[in-house]
């Protein structure tokens, strides 16, 4: 989510640490930070920087939001979050009346505004949204959004005079009924889809849809720059319902992210308070009496966790005094018995659910930094898996045999087990081995010369997939003709008892990329005097073939006849910056010849 | 007379894969440390890959990772992580009576349905390991995974832990390596949810423990300092150069 931190700056009466401290404390204590970055759009004295902050599921619940982000840097930077007053106005009584018919709506707080002025937004506002990539409306509108995320409640204005009469129900929706969203998409209702609708009875907008709960407006209430009076809904939804109609309709906003996350029905309130303040602020208006249905009060969670239990988890020894300062920070009521704390948690955090919860609180508090890296004393007996064991087998035994192992994807173009909705254009799991491998086989066929190989022997072990089961198979070529076995019968002379004796590997192997540029191959023949080991001419060939020879000139054939031995040694050229002309080559070529020529005990075949 | 002097090149022993070499040399040292080899199919069904692993249905912690499902098989996906592996050997572990203190390791392909790029591919190899005992501690997991890093990179390595989330772990972290002056992301890791325990027949109560599972191409590519982990799986032999 995107975060302001002038934003956040609102929430403290102490000047925040700067940008980047700020950023290092959030990734180490709470969330991975994205990016940061640094806003001159409104000229250098309203300076703003933007944190993209991760925030996952599990903190989405109290997280999706400037207030969420404020507590944390409070818990982190042990700052102290301002005091917030609310109700800077006096409401009139109320005729709204609002029905819950269907148990997927936890809560609905309605409250009409009358005589509002709905007009453009002022400049600290538009630049509040426009710091975290929203777009400005109108005053009313965008008071609802800048809520939304500072607060992490979404809520919705109708234009109350659009109505009926001064009724909203939430019902389930209807086969046939329809809605047209605010950004103009038609979408066909059902009865798994949650609405809000006018609740009038005998008019002709009687029963009208006006939302969609939680995802969306609908352009039949919509306020614009006509609207006089409104309806403010705060509401809560279930928030597996509000996540599964949200995917069937295709809509995903700022709102469902957040319902669907669930969050407590609790919020609504501060949520309620603020958004009623602002508007007041922002446009007046006449402010009535809220109308609060919630019908079943969410209830605080209350868990015991001792010390022992959070030192034991975490292979620490934490003492009381500095884990009760992690619940005072965290502003979590608690109370002491023994060494066994009893926590009440807040009703926004919703992940916490149990002891193992509350430890996570305190190690991230306290910070990971803490814990020291203890090898565990326990012993154990080591069993070797089966199937591992006989693939470690097969590839010893092939490597010992002269082959090269190569790995090939496990998606093709044809098989008989198919993927959903791939980003690839390869949708089938391979059934076999054996065409990857030949596949391989003709690549590494053309760069035999790359390879100081004088064949090309290889193999692959790998899952294969079959109609109902996966197996794994062993695949190697004889020549051209690859022949694919399963690893089981691969593996039938292995002893009972493997060992997983290693390889001896170089640790300090560096990888070489190779040039994406054809290569350009030439062999030498040349006949010299038997005791000659052929270094010398190794030398000569080196020298002479300039640095575009992409490796060490090598013997791919020698034989002694009558004294003389033959050494046929081939030189690969190759770049990494271009594609390598016949004619250059040559030029290299024909030097070479004429150096060999000039030595007597060498002669040229 | 002719008389072969120079070594017939294809008696030499083949070339093993790079991601063999760090898939033995890692198994190698867990053995060492007491953990067990273990194995799992690739193609998993969803109480193994995920409601098992406390990853709920219609939930948004399903989303965190992009899944490949089967066609004209409900229930089926390519595994998203070796953690399946877990999941089966605890139940068989708890269905044949036996008690903790167990640890296993298990090294095997993973399933992303994403756009691949240099370091991101839709196939990739995960280390995965869980140690489960009365008084296994997350001091103990950093233990460990600092253990396996200083034998597979070098003693001049370090590691640090960030705050993060799974659902199958409480408390869940995200590990960095520091290595030559760098840190590099390197995976996830946690202590095993209580939930997890209990849905392998494992009383939580009594016994906990830690699991771990980063992938293996980004070790291998910071081992031999490779540009691009593609490569890989293109059945190419000049990437099997050691």
């Amino acid at each position: 989510m995107k975060i302001s931190y002038s934003w956040l700056q609102n929430y403290f009466e102490e000047k925040l640490p700067d940008p980047e401290k700020i950023s290092e404390g959030i990734i180490f204590h709470s969330f991975e930070v994205e990016s940061l970055d640094n806003l001159e759009t409104f000229g250098k004295e309203k300076e703003d920087w933007v944190f993209d902050i991760k925030i996952l599921p599990d903190r989405a619940h109290d997280c999706l939001s400037h207030w969420g982000i404020a507590k944390e840097i409070s818990v982190i930077f042990d700052l102290k979050i301002k005091d917030q007053k609310y109700e800077i106005f006096k409401p009139k009584s109320t005729n709204l009346k609002i029905e819950i018919q269907d148990e997927k709506c936890f809560r609905y707080m309605g409250r009409i505004v009358k005589k509002v002025n709905v007009g453009a937004s002022p400049n600290w506002l538009k630049e509040k949204l426009q710091a975290i990539g929203q777009k400005s409306i109108n005053n009313v509108v965008d008071a609802a959004n800048f809520v939304m995320f500072d607060l992490g409640q979404p809520i919705h204005c109708f234009d109350l005079d659009k109505l009926a009469s001064e009724k909203i129900i939430v019902r389930n929706g209807k086969t046939g009924e329809k809605l047209t969203t605010l950004d103009k998409k038609d979408i066909s209702l059902d009865e798994s889809i949650l609405v809000i609708a006018d609740g009038s009875t005998c008019s002709p907008q009687a029963n009208e849809v006006l939302a969609i709960a939680g995802i969306k407006g609908g352009t039949k209430a919509e306020v614009d720059f006509n609207t006089k009076n409104i309806i403010i809904e705060v509401a809560n939804f279930d928030a597996t319902s509000t996540r599964k109609t949200a995917k069937k309709i295709g809509i995903l906003t700022d709102a469902v992210k957040r319902y669907e996350n669930e969050i407590s029905p609790e919020l609504c309130e501060k949520a309620m308070n603020a958004i009623t303040d602002l508007i007041f602020e922002l446009s007046e208006g006449e402010i009535e009496d809220v109308v609060d249905v919630y019908p079943k009060k969410a209830l605080q969670k209350e868990i015991s966790i001792s010390i022992d239990y959070i030192n034991k988890r975490l292979g620490t020894s934490f003492k009381e005094e500095e884990i009760e300062k992690v619940w005072q920070k965290l502003n979590f009521e608690f109370a002491k018995d023994n060494y066994l704390f009893k926590i009440k948690v807040p009703h926004l955090r919703i992940d916490i659910t149990g002891p193992h919860d509350l430890t996570e609180e305190v190690i991230r508090v306290l910070g990971y930094d803490r814990l020291e890296e203890k090898l565990p004393e326990i012993r154990l007996d080591t069993k070797i898996n089966e199937t591992f064991a006989k693939m470690f087998w097969a590839r010893n035994k092939l490597i010992n045999d002269g082959y090269s192992e190569v790995m090939t994807y496990s998606f093709t173009d044809t098989g008989e087990v198919e993927v959903l909705a791939s980003a690839s254009d390869k949708k089938f799991l391979r059934n076999n081995l054996s065409d990857g491998l030949k596949e391989s086989l003709r690549l590494n066929q053309l760069n035999a010369p790359l390879l100081e190989m004088n064949e090309i022997k290889i193999f692959e072990i790998g899952t294969v997939f079959l109609m109902g089961k996966e197996e794994i198979h062993v695949a190697y070529n004889d020549k051209k003709n690859i022949i694919e076995v399963s690893l089981n019968d691969f593996c039938k002379d292995m002893s009972s008892e493997p060992s997983l004796e290693l390889r001896n590997y170089n640790l300090e192997t560096k990888f070489i990329p190779w040039s994406i540029y054809p290569f350009i191959s030439r062999d030498v023949s040349v006949w010299v005097p038997e005791k000659d080991n052929g270094e010398e001419l190794k030398k000569l060939l080196k020298e002479e073939a300039t640095d575009l020879l992409i490796r060490d000139p090598y013997i791919f054939d020698s034989f002694t006849k009558n004294g003389k031995t033959s050494y046929a040694f081939r030189l690969v050229f190759q770049s990494y910056e271009r594609t390598l002309t016949d004619d250059e080559i040559n030029i290299i070529m024909a030097k070479i010849s004429h150096k060999i020529k000039q030595n007597s005990r060498w002669e040229l075949r | 007379m002719e008389n072969k002097t120079q070594k017939d090149l294809s008696t030499v022993a083949g070339r093993e894969h790079p991601l063999s070499m760090v898939i033995n040399n890692a198994v190698k040292i867990f053995i060492d440390l007491g953990f067990e080899v273990a194995t799992g199919p690739e193609l998993e069904d969803v109480w193994h890959n995920f409601d098992a692993l406390n990853v709920p249905k219609d939930h948004p912690a399903r989303d965190m990772q992009d899944t490949f499902y089967i066609k004209g098989e409900d229930g089926k996906v390519l595994r998203t992580h070796t953690s399946n592996v877990q999941i089966r050997y605890m139940e068989e572990f708890a269905k044949l009576g036996k008690k903790p203190p167990f640890a296993v390791i298990s090294v095997g392909k993973c399933f992303r349905n994403e756009a691949t790029d240099a370091t991101h591919e839709m196939q990739f190899y995960q280390i995965e390991g869980l140690m489960i005992g009365e008084d296994i501690s997350m001091a103990n997991l950093k233990g460990v995974l600092s253990h396996f890093y200083k034998k597979m990179l070098g003693e001049d390595t370090n590691l640090r832990f960030r705050p993060s989330f799974f659902p199958f772990t409480e408390p869940s972290i995200e590990f960095d390596l520091k290595y030559k002056g760098r840190w590099i992301e390197m995976g996830g890791a946690g202590m095993v949810h209580p939930k997890v325990l209990e849905n392998c027949g494992i009383d939580s109560n009594k016994y906990q423990g830690f699991a771990f599972g980063p992938g293996l191409e980004r070790l291998m590519v910071i081992k031999y300092i490779m540009p691009d982990i593609r490569p890989a799986y293109h059945g190419d032999l000049r990437f099997s150069q050691f």
